[in-house]
């Protein structure tokens, strides 16, 4: 499959950008349509720890109990559609495991949707076990064989009926633990920009060969490895090991490199916690899917409600299977997502999406740095400059940092955000050296070589075909 | 875009971290906490300013007029306990913590081989990443916050098989272990191993840690004990080497980490 990068922007201009509605829907499983003018609420769980153990109790947790549980809940509430992700735990890298999960949980959807209409499908997500320090590669780690066991599991899941392959991939991720723990915003731009690009690139050209032979869609990435980590250790309003500001630039530049997926030929709906999402959507056009408010049970972001604004599909993220008061954990978070979806497809149906947007927006948008850059219209113009550098993947990356860190500090001068002491610092010092940093690629690419292979732990240039 | 004129968005958030922030600069924070004789603060002052590059000069300047532990002691490590203390007021953040630790580390390096002997640690503690998880930036942290407080740390990174971590256990004799796990289907290593442990008569704690682990699980096999946060360990760490076992680190955990 060749790769095409994207030089032009999917829509004209920001207010274009609608939940529920995407240039270039997708339809796949038991009646879905993805991104075709409605939000549909995909749900993602764990398997209690100890299920793994056996084959047979593992396919038990995931068909018998977490996906009927699901789908008899949206029979029972009614909820026309939803979406199920199974994010496999690393054991299900072997077939015994992950095939009878995978088929069973197909033929359960076919079930609700002969038998009530419900439109429905899964989207299985395949382990990135591969480790920097053993080799990105096939025929490089011979400790685990990861690399092997990544593509194996593509084929795994597509043979036994995945309506939607994705993955949370980690290229880069070397370098990514390194940038974020010592602040190093150019470590950062190299190792997930431009390393972590090429190395998405390279696993989403057989990604999407492997399902065209198996008639599953390629589905889309994260940079959760990555800005997600960044994000979380900003963490909260007091949290502050990580700078906010520094976390918000890291999400513009894991755009960059999200976009990989879809440029191979991936068709999206990319991954829930890719809170890059609405930049890669500006740019591409393809269905996006996003978590916030209603994945409390595994996350707390400062965008519960922003990060909503231009969805195609609403999640809770991940919780493990366990029982509450109000049912089983996934049916009560499935009515939590399945409500959330039922409020913006009312706003979509008496033609309110824009007036729900931006409520949504408003709501957030000078909560944190990362939430003011993600708004849409800032985000727009974020994707915008990716796509005019859009052949070049470190210029790109270069361009989405810088293009971050002008708003925040554009917004901070208006008084439309505010920023502490040290925020504010961090912002004109990342600013200053991204700015610093050459236009001529095989210069930049030389010299963050030479300046980090001996700084950053496990960094392999063999990795990155360098 | 729906006009927000005569919006007060007071009304809708609270930006806590502007509101609190600290104003007093590292320098004002600091200039209490420093060693007084000169010599122990220039060396102090190359890791609360996090001079790596520099450090080794200064200390090997030192050396020619103060005793290698007493620059170690009274230079390189008051110097780290002075960056913990601005971390804990939040003026200093976690690119400082690693920064400085690396400065001191360097210095310590430089002052150490002139210690007749070498330098006693304040004993040994093995850190490792469960097996089959390969998440492990929190134990990174948490390696470099143990070793600034003078720990010899054995880092055995990530996706440890369980038989190589009983095996070092073994061979090493730590004071006590830890674990990370982000995954809940990784985090089952630590009762596993704490149970081979035990039945080796090897009763050292074992501290459970990561996104996946909480007081709860950790506290849920006999030897285990909870770290929720990297700064929490270098504190439990100091009571296991008064003598507190794991089942006294659980029952006072709350006044061990407090203020955390």
């Amino acid at each position: 499959m060749a790769v095409t990068r994207y030089t032009k922007m999917a829509y004209d201009n920001a207010d274009d950008l609608v939940m529920g509605s995407a240039k270039h829907p997708v339809t796949y499983g038991f009646g879905l349509k993805l991104g075709a003018g409605y939000v549909v609420p995909e749900i993602n769980y764990a398997p209690r720890p100890g299920t793994e153990k056996d084959p047979e109790r593992l396919r038990k947790e995931y068909v018998d109990y977490i996906t009927k549980d699901v789908l008899d809940r949206a029979i029972t509430v009614g909820f026309p559609n939803v979406q199920l992700e199974t994010e496999w735990v690393s054991q299900m890298n072997q077939a015994k495991l992950s095939a009878p999960v995978v088929a069973g949980q197909e033929e359960m959807c076919e079930k609700y949707h002969e038998e009530y209409g419900l439109n429905c499908g899964t989207r299985q997500t395949i382990p990135d076990q591969r480790e920097a320090d053993h080799g990105l590669r096939p025929g490089m780690d011979s400790a685990h064989a990861y690399p092997e066991k990544f593509f194996e599991c593509c084929d795994i899941a597509c043979e036994n009926g995945a309506d939607n392959l994705s993955v949370e991939s980690v290229g880069g991720k070397e370098f990514a633990d390194y940038a974020v723990t010592n602040g190093d915003i150019v470590a950062f731009l190299f190792g997930v920009g431009y390393l972590g690009s090429i190395d998405m690139t390279y696993i989403w050209e057989q990604m999407v060969d492997i399902c065209k032979k198996n008639h599953t869609t390629p589905g889309g990435d994260t940079n959760c490895s990555g800005a997600n980590v960044s994000m979380f250790m900003a963490g909260g309003m007091l949290d502050q090991d990580v700078q906010r500001t520094f976390s918000a630039v890291t999400r513009a530049i894991s755009a960059a490199r999200t976009l990989c997926a879809w440029e191979c030929g991936a068709l999206g709906p990319d991954k829930d916690c890719g809170y890059e999402g609405p930049i890669v959507k500006a740019i591409a056009g393809k269905p996006t899917t996003q978590e916030g408010k209603n994945c409390q049970c595994a996350h707390c972001d400062l965008q519960g409600n922003l990060i909503a604004q231009c969805c195609d599909l609403w999640s809770n993220e991940s919780v493990e299977y366990h029982p509450e008061f109000g049912g089983t954990s996934v049916q009560c978070w499935f009515g939590s997502i399945g409500y959330e979806s039922a409020l913006m497809n009312t706003a979509i149906q008496l033609k309110q999406e824009k007036v729900l947007r931006d409520l949504y927006m408003y709501a957030d948008r000078y909560r944190g740095p990362e939430a003011y850059i993600l708004a849409y219209d800032h985000a727009f113009e974020i994707g915008q400059v990716i796509a005019d550098n859009g052949n070049d993947l470190y210029l790109r990356s270069k361009a989405a940092g810088l293009k971050a860190a002008e708003i925040m500090l554009k917004g901070y001068e208006s008084k439309e955000l505010g920023l502490t002491t040290k925020q504010l610092e961090t912002l004109q010092d990342i600013h200053k050296k991204l700015s610093a940093l050459p236009d001529d690629t095989d210069k930049f690419v030389e010299w963050a070589i030479k300046e980090y292979k001996d700084t950053v732990p496990n960094f392999n240039m063999k990795n990155y075909d360098l | 875009m729906l006009s927000k004129e005569g919006a007060d968005f007071t009304k809708v958030l609270k930006r806590y971290d502007i509101e609190q922030q600290v104003s007093l600069t590292p320098e004002e924070m600091a200039e209490k906490m420093l060693p007084t004789d000169e010599v122990f603060k220039k060396v102090a002052e190359e890791v609360l300013h996090m001079k790596f590059k520099t450090v080794g000069p200064t200390v090997m300047e030192a050396l020619k007029v103060r005793d290698p532990l007493d620059i170690i002691n009274n230079g390189l490590v008051a110097g780290m306990e002075c960056v913990a203390k601005l971390y804990a007021e939040h003026v200093y953040f976690l690119p400082e913590i690693m920064m400085a630790a690396k400065t001191m580390e360097i210095g310590i390096a430089i002052a150490e081989k002139q210690v007749p002997g070498g330098r006693e640690s304040k004993g040994t503690v093995i850190m490792h990443a469960a097996e089959g998880d390969p998440h492990d930036i929190g134990k990174n942290i948490a390696a470099v916050m143990v070793r600034s407080s003078g720990y010899n740390v054995i880092d055995m990174g990530r996706d440890v098989p369980i038989v190589d971590f009983i095996a070092k256990v073994e061979e090493t004799k730590p004071l006590f272990a830890s674990g990370t796990a982000l995954m809940t289907t990784t985090m089952s290593a630590f009762p596993a191993e704490a149970k081979i442990l035990q039945e080796k008569g090897i009763n050292i704690p074992l501290m459970g840690c990561g996104g996946a682990v909480n007081r709860e699980y950790a506290n849920s096999y006999d030897l285990g004990i909870y770290s929720e946060k990297a700064p929490q360990t270098p504190l439990i760490a100091e009571k296991i080497r008064q003598g507190y076992d794991w089942k006294r680190i659980r029952e006072e955990w709350d006044s061990i980490v407090g203020g955390q």
